[in-house]
């Protein structure tokens, strides 16, 4: 079985100019992703999640490490640019006012892709209309400017710009991070129904947790340039492993006080810097259970339950410690229970 | 709560940014809050809802063009919106402090941050340069900067965001003051970081004995973090309620559009949002939120709702609260 994008030991290092030293952004990370799936990428600023997008999008090239899509390696000369790539992965930013160009109205923002696919103007405006319904963006919107419309709706014209080319692949980079909450509801929503009805797989990269938990079907968690966990949503919010994971979703704060993840974990201090990482386990300066051994030693990849891998030596003190609640999915019950009645 | 112990007292402020040729846009449209001693209050909105307005109101320093059209902002019995200067900068920092979003950007770049701590307390409490220097070492001890000796001479480009986060903290709370406004204050930061600052600001502000009003789009934080919640939509306060009351019975409809927006709940939110009409007959006179409203009646449209308590300590601005039994 080959997956459609398969990215297998992935190293990207950048090297700080006169002084010898290097930043490891990113170190040895391995995952994959089916047609129509969504895996996301979870962490804090710094720990290469970023990056690991730009490597799969061929914009920097790798140190090390391969990427297949679709059964045919990338590399250099190989990027979203070539000719057989073109319009197959595309890529949603964060920032919807910047990312957009002011002076292009929101119809031609959406047919450029599709110039560049060598698709007519009759044709071009026909499936500008498609994705304009589909996204349920109001056909005058196609005349606007990127400034008359709301952050949301700029989101919108954002999304619809990569899937206008039906592509097999949308690496969405914090594509909510910048919106108000209700506005940021919408374009998750909006997210999933797309995937429903045009089989998209999302890379998501975010570190918006309670987006992460209902629209993935994996979640890989990155700390410095590395996966620390990787697992099914239900089962990585349910059942944490790597303490870093723990220390991530107790950390996480919603509109219910007497929701809250107990746990014996607390993540002091902050990332430290990627630069010239020592060896052994990445989180060891933070983590409450390191010993000798995680300064020395890198833990490798286990898998606890097929699809649930942790690099952590120390599993079995974190699952101790940590009460088995998904405070995502019970936010979610409760809300329904409280908010269901008195709609008009 | 009588209004004589209220350390901050904003009665039917109105707040305005007239513009050439147009109606004059108006960020806060009759804001009542009284802040008592030590309080900690939360006041959740989206942009552009007049939150930072307010803030800057209760500073007497609302941006020009804006004005202050109608009302009183009483911050310990004086108004400083009507203060001169001079009266303004002794209480600004001494007795009222913010904290602010984006530190790295807002502290001065080119002053190590421990001087920066130091020069308000030397300029605010009356002491010699090597006294404020030791007090500023204090704060940065208290706000848990690793090593405060090394970072007392730090730049804050050389610090992380939750660092320059906490040197911003540490500026706020180093006279200790009555009331601390933090204006969303931990937006920026990650969530490991944010529980961290949000621990660390709520620990001090009780050391302190300040009063704090908490600022944010966040409606989650103020859950956790608050005594009492206010929900601002259109710059006027449309809920008002104690946290425990607010989250076990939301009345207004706005508020509960909020709170399923964090549910990801498609149904559940489709059932508390109105498809945005355009053609909705958005009066001047009627409710702020009628447009977007599930609940929106003739009435709606035609008359303002007034803020009025439904429990104690427990307010809607709405004509039909969403009631359930308790």
């Amino acid at each position: 079985m080959t997956a459609m994008l398969d990215v297998q030991n992935l190293v990207k290092l950048f090297p700080l100019s006169g002084t010898g030293k290097v930043v490891q952004a990113v170190n040895d990370v391995s995952f994959s992703i089916d047609r129509g799936e969504t895996l996301s990428l979870v962490g804090e600023s710094g720990s290469g999640k970023t990056t690991v997008g730009r490597c799969v999008l061929g914009l920097i090239d790798s140190t090390k490490g391969e990427i297949w899509f679709d059964g045919k390696r990338m590399g250099r000369g190989r990027d979203i640019r070539s000719r057989d790539l073109r319009g197959r992965i595309q890529l949603v930013f964060q920032e919807p006012a910047e990312s957009l160009d002011p002076r292009i109205q929101v119809g031609e923002t959406l047919a450029e892709p599709l110039r560049y696919l060598g698709m007519n103007r009759p044709d071009r405006d026909r499936r500008v209309t498609e994705v304009a319904r589909h996204l349920g963006l109001p056909t005058r919107a196609l005349d606007q400017y990127p400034n008359e419309l709301s952050a949301g709706l700029q989101q919108r014209v954002g999304i619809g710009r990569a899937i206008v080319t039906k592509p097999e692949l949308v690496i969405l980079d914090e594509p909510t991070s910048a919106l108000d909450p209700t506005a940021r509801a919408e374009i998750v929503d909006l997210l999933a129904r797309l995937q429903g009805e045009l089989g998209t797989a999302y890379l998501l990269i975010t570190h918006d947790l309670s987006t992460v938990r209902f629209v993935s079907h994996r979640v890989a968690v990155m700390y410095l340039g590395t996966i620390v966990e990787e697992a099914s949503a239900e089962r990585l919010f349910a059942r944490p492993l790597h303490p870093y994971s723990v220390g991530l979703l107790a950390s996480v704060l919603l509109p219910d006080p007497d929701i809250t993840r107990v746990s014996a974990i607390r993540l002091e201090g902050e990332i430290p810097s990627p630069i010239d990482l020592p060896p052994g386990c990445p989180l060891a300066g933070r983590c409450p259970f390191a010993d000798d051994r995680c300064k020395r030693e890198r833990p490798p990849a286990i898998a606890v339950t097929p699809g649930h891998f942790v690099r952590c030596f120390h599993t079995d003190k974190v699952a101790a410690v940590d009460q088995t609640i998904d405070q995502f999915a019970r936010f979610q019950e409760e809300s329904a229970r409280l908010l269901s009645v008195g709609a008009g | 709560m009588s209004g004589d112990d209220a350390i901050l007292d904003v009665s039917g402020l109105w707040v305005g940014y007239p513009s050439y040729g147009a109606a004059t846009t108006h960020a806060v449209r009759g804001i009542d809050l009284r802040v008592a001693p030590g309080e900690l209050i939360g006041l959740v909105g989206e942009s552009g809802s007049g939150k930072t307005t307010l803030a800057r109101a209760i500073m007497g320093l609302v941006p020009p063009p804006g004005v202050i059209e109608r009302g009183t902002v009483l911050f310990a019995g004086r108004d400083l919106s009507r203060a001169d200067d001079e009266a303004r900068r002794g209480v600004l920092g001494r007795e009222l402090a913010m904290v602010i979003p984006n530190p790295r950007a807002e502290l001065n770049p080119v002053i190590p941050v421990g001087r920066q701590i130091a020069n308000v307390a030397f300029y605010h409490l009356n002491v010699k340069r090597a006294e404020a220097d030791c007090i500023a070492m204090d704060m940065l001890r208290a706000v848990r900067i690793p090593d405060p000796e090394r970072r007392f001479h730090a730049y804050p480009h050389e610090l992380s965001g939750g660092m320059a986060q906490r040197v911003v903290i540490a500026i706020a709370l180093v006279c200790s003051p009555k009331l601390v406004i933090s204006d969303d204050a931990t937006s920026g930061l990650d969530v490991t970081v944010q529980a961290q600052v949000l621990d660390l600001l709520r620990t001090l502000v009780r050391d302190k004995g300040a009063a704090t009003l908490f600022i944010t789009r966040d409606i989650a934080i103020t859950a956790h973090f608050c005594t009492r919640i206010g929900v601002i939509f259109a710059g006027q306060i449309v809920e008002m309620a104690e946290t425990s009351s607010f989250f076990a019975r939301p009345h207004h409809p706005y508020s509960i559009m909020l709170l399923a927006a964090f549910s990801h709940n498609p149904a559940l939110r489709a059932r508390w949002t109105r498809s945005a009409d355009s053609s909705a007959p958005v009066s001047a006179v009627g409710c702020a939120f009628a447009a977007r409203c599930v609940r929106r009646q003739d009435r709606c449209l035609s008359e303002a709702p007034h803020l009025r308590a439904l429990h104690p300590n427990h307010a809607v601005r709405c004509h039909f609260p969403v009631e359930r039994a308790a």
